[in-house]
């Protein structure tokens, strides 16, 4: 246990910064730049901790803390998300409550952050954020949940390995299920067709418009907080699309690992070609999460033969 | 052990008589918390044994006619609300003398007031004992008259007179709905013993499902369930604080309470009865919370999420009822556990968050999220223990709200329902009480962040400090028990245990907690995580540049262009603009120098009230019309006839006699 363990924590620690190299690396070559190194944001934070911090005569210790908790929701999370395919740090039934949770937790309080400024801007994508939020809880309790009563178990890092071998249905429930938990990604890393990370214009942001305010080592924890989301969101996705996931061998783990990556070459494929939806299309976009959930949670029904 | 109990109902009537009488205020506040104090030590005594599990009290009067006895009981259901219901109401008394001091120096005489609270005391003692229906409903009756007094304190005031004589025609109603079924009880058992009742509604008769239904639909207006929630909220908006605090908190439980009786009365429930109280749980949280969201009243929003916080208490019965009939001991026992913790948990923060808004109105004179903005900086106070009670009706983890909502997912999630379709059922139930989490913590990150932060919209608020002792060591008490029971949910649920047993199957709340156990470890790790951060944050903070806010290169950034309540949930009351009906009014010049200032204002009507005054004042209309063209039509007047025929024979079927 002890290996798994330290490899996760591993990944937890390099891979988000990676990945969001990768993102941007990938954004480079698509608009014909040769692109920052991988480890730039990593440098990026370094430099952002040296700094010292600008606070808001507005402000009150709420702006102070918000950050921080955002990142220890982002690591909370983390903790349950089986980042390599097979074991998360800690693993408890129901743990994909404490997720959807402690996600919320995080984006209340950058919500109250950005509110905490007094800026219309930053307020603006509070409520952006809060409108998104609340059509998406339900999609990943709809998508968790038919996956947890398509496999039987509980905890995340169980429910999300694959099991169409299981027979008729639990493949439909497997697709919507991915489907509904790449809208979920897309929306909760604030990436495109959704938000636009690099946007120069305040009012067409979401998730960049309410940490104007923040700079120093407060911007360092959310950018890092943000990276750590994309990076659980990403492995979610990954243990449901690794075929040797649940198996906890290096080849589950690379495999994780690659379609990781494959997951963050998407991400800055589509922000490079796609533009942003309208901001009255991103309610139906994540609609669409909804209804393929659903999908996902009927198919469960239809998998066990209807029986009464 | 039951007449040190029942003693504490006359020593709560002296003390009440007592103030009355006692001219000075702080003497009548003083009397009312000393008896209130005796009272709670008096029921804490009786209690406390029935809580570790011994037998139930009993007690019988024999009384003259009409009577004939008077049986009293109190068994562990009783135990666990009387448990906090009383001294709640100790600690919202002694708010009271905090919160009512400004019209007390008027030379107001606040004594029948203080009174009341002491009669609302006295009438839970009777409720959550008496086996008569007589008795319950005389309780019932003192309760809800004391409550609308207690509501008009502000008499003076035409709105509050009239939210209050909403509330008084709303109880009532459902006072009706009850005497129906207790009439209908009584005439099949001929007896007004709870007993009795209770052996009539254990068989499979024709008329349990009409007597579920109608002592149901009392129960749930007493609750104020969507959508008889319409009294709700108008009158915690015209009511003192405290008196809102009490009302959701403590005093509307014991619809819930009376629901619960009446379930361990009716014995095994049918697998409709469950489904029926889950979907009009999941109705009531789903509107009561799309209801907060556009509230610029932070009372009213707060009654609304009353409305809300009983429909998940009531999604757990739903469970615990579904379980039950399909005899899965741990589903049941967890429906149970998980819906009265959370009626206890909305007690806890409840009360807290009332107190809050009631310190905001006495430094303010306003509870206008529009008007308000940077409180956080003049009452640091109060806006802490806000944010407390704010995360906790978000049931974020580590707090309170999060224990019992958790223990409801386990139910709803546990996939261990008898067919695959009951499982999606549980599951997509599952999916709307995340979504009732996620709107309530828009709302709440609404209400805090735009009252408490920020800077001040109206020039015209002047914002005083935080309040005196008085007011907030009562909220001070709640944020504690809020925090409490998040980190250690075995607090409350040793109030629960030996309800739980009650129900007759073989589970206990261990068996519920065991698997969630992990979680409430991790809540503890978290909380320490979070008090880490935020001694860390306030040590290093200091030592920092200030400057103004980013205005992205405008430099002359006024408080008026800040984001009001109103537009931050404009998008999300877009997205769900068939059930939150705007008004819109709106003059605005069409000039290029347009050169009277134009003005827009909005509002969003609750829609049932709106509906229901629709219907009230067309209603008349249609039976004037219908009763005119009867005689002159002959097909009306045989539509009619079909109309009453359908109706007596309906009658017949349902009292279930063959004719």
């Amino acid at each position: 246990m002890v290996i798994p363990s330290a490899l996760n924590a591993l990944a937890l620690l390099v891979m988000p910064l990676v990945l969001t190299g990768i993102i941007n690396r990938v954004k480079s070559l698509w608009s014909g730049r040769k692109g920052p190194r991988l480890l730039q944001p990593a440098y990026d934070l370094l430099r952002l901790l040296r700094k010292s911090s600008v606070y808001s005569n507005t402000t009150t210790p709420v702006f102070r803390i918000a950050p921080w908790v955002f990142l220890v929701t982002g690591l909370g999370s983390a903790a349950v998300t089986p980042l390599l395919g097979a074991h998360a740090l800690a693993s408890f039934p129901f743990d994909f409550v404490w997720f959807a949770y402690l996600w919320a937790f995080g984006r209340v309080a950058t919500m109250l952050a950005a509110l905490d400024t007094g800026s219309s801007f930053e307020g603006m994508g509070a409520a952006r954020e809060a409108l998104f939020s609340t059509l998406l809880e339900p999609v990943l309790f709809l998508a968790t949940g038919s996956l947890s009563l398509s496999s039987g178990s509980r905890t995340l890092s169980t429910l999300l390995v694959p099991h169409i071998s299981m027979g008729n249905g639990s493949a439909l429930v497997w697709l919507c299920s991915v489907i509904a938990l790449f809208i979920v990604l897309q929306v909760e890393s604030a990436r495109m067709p959704v938000d636009d990370p690099s946007t120069h214009l305040e009012l067409t942001m979401v998730h960049e418009v309410m940490i104007l305010d923040h700079s120093g080592p407060e911007l360092a924890a959310i950018q890092y907080g943000s990276a750590i989301k994309l990076y659980v969101g990403a492995s979610v996705l990954a243990t449901l699309l690794n075929p040797w996931a649940g198996l906890g061998t290096v080849a589950t783990a690379l495999a994780n690992l690659a379609l990781c990556v494959l997951v963050a070459v998407a991400v800055g494929t589509s922000e490079s070609l796609i533009a942003r939806l309208k901001l009255r299309i991103v309610p139906l976009y994540i609609a669409i999460g909804l209804a393929s959930a659903a999908v996902a949670l009927l198919a469960t029904a239809w998998r066990a033969g209807g029986r009464p | 052990m039951l007449t040190s109990v029942l003693l504490s109902i006359p020593l709560l009537l002296l003390g009440a008589v007592l103030a009355v009488a006692l001219r000075s205020n702080r003497a009548a506040a003083t009397v009312a918390a000393l008896t209130q104090g005796i009272a709670c030590l008096l029921v804490l005594g009786g209690v406390s044994p029935l809580l570790r599990g011994s037998s139930p009290l009993e007690l019988t009067w024999s009384w003259p006619l009409p009577l004939d006895q008077i049986a009293f009981r109190l068994d562990a259901l009783g135990a666990f609300f009387l448990a906090w219901s009383l001294p709640m109401t100790l600690v919202g008394t002694v708010y009271a003398a905090g919160y009512l001091r400004p019209y007390f120096s008027k030379g107001r005489h606040g004594g029948p007031h203080f009174a009341l609270l002491n009669v609302v005391s006295a009438s839970f003692v009777l409720i959550y004992t008496t086996q008569n229906a007589l008795v319950f409903l005389l309780g019932w009756e003192v309760a809800a008259v004391a409550a609308w007094l207690l509501v008009i304190w502000d008499y003076r005031n035409q709105k509050i007179r009239f939210a209050g004589f909403n509330y008084l025609v709303s109880t009532h109603v459902g006072l009706f709905v009850l005497v129906a079924a207790f009439t209908l009880l009584h005439s099949k058992t001929g007896s007004r013993d709870f007993a009795a009742f209770g052996r009539y509604l254990s068989q499979p008769t024709a008329t349990r499902g009409t007597l579920f239904l109608l002592l149901g639909t009392a129960f749930a207006l007493k609750s104020a369930f969507f959508p008889f929630h319409t009294w709700l909220p108008r009158a915690h908006s015209a009511a003192p604080a405290h008196v809102s605090a009490l009302m959701s908190g403590v005093i509307h439980k014991a619809g819930l309470f009376a629901f619960l009786r009446f379930t361990l009365l009716m014995g095994r429930p049918d697998e409709w009865m469950g489904w029926s109280v889950l979907a009009f749980g999941a109705l009531s949280a789903f509107f009561g919370v799309l209801y907060t969201s556009t509230q610029r009243d932070l009372k009213r929003l707060l009654g609304y999420s009353s409305t809300e916080n009983v429909g998940i208490a009531a999604m757990g019965f739903g469970v615990g009822y579904l379980g039950w009939s399909w005899n899965i001991p741990v589903l049941a026992v967890c429906g149970f556990a998980g819906g009265l913790l959370h009626l206890f948990n909305h007690a806890l923060f409840k009360c807290l968050l009332f107190y809050a808004a009631g310190a905001i109105y006495r430094a303010t004179h306003s509870v206008d999220l529009e008007r308000l903005g940077g409180l956080a900086k003049r009452m640091p106070g109060t806006a802490a223990l806000f944010l407390i009670g704010g995360l906790a009706i978000a049931g974020l983890p580590p707090l309170n709200g999060f224990v019992s909502e958790l223990i409801i997912y386990s139910g709803l999630l546990s996939g261990t329902a008898p067919s695959a379709s009951r499982n999606v059922a549980l599951v997509a139930s599952a999916a709307a009480l995340a979504f009732v989490g996620a709107v309530s913590a828009l709302s709440m990150t609404r209400a805090f962040g735009i009252a408490f932060l920020g800077s001040a919209r109206d020039s015209s608020v002047h914002p005083a400090e935080d309040p005196p002792a008085s007011m907030w060591l009562p909220m001070a008490l709640h944020a504690v028990g809020v925090v409490a029971v998040g980190l250690w949910p075995g607090l409350a649920l040793s109030l629960l245990r030996s309800t739980l047993t009650l129900i007759p199957l073989q589970a206990s709340v261990d068996d519920v907690m065991r698997p969630l156990l992990p979680m409430v470890y991790a809540g503890r790790v978290l909380a320490v995580v979070l008090a880490l951060t935020g001694v860390v944050c306030g040590l290093r903070g200091r030592a920092s540049r200030r400057t103004t806010t980013w205005g992205c290169g405008y430099d002359a950034v006024s408080p008026r262009m800040q984001y009001t309540g109103s537009s931050f949930t404009e998008q999300f009351a877009r997205v769900f603009e068939s059930f939150l009906p705007a008004l819109r009014r709106e003059q605005v010049s069409t000039e290029y120098f347009p050169r009277r200032p134009g003005h827009v204002h909005t509002h969003h009507p609750d829609p049932v009230e709106q509906r229901m005054f629709e219907v009230l004042g067309q209603g008349e209309e249609f039976v004037v019309q219908a009763s005119t063209r009867i005689p002159e039509q002959p097909r009306f007047a045989f539509a009619a006839g079909l109309v009453a025929l359908l109706l007596i024979g309906a009658l017949l079927l349902g009292s279930g006699q063959p004719w």
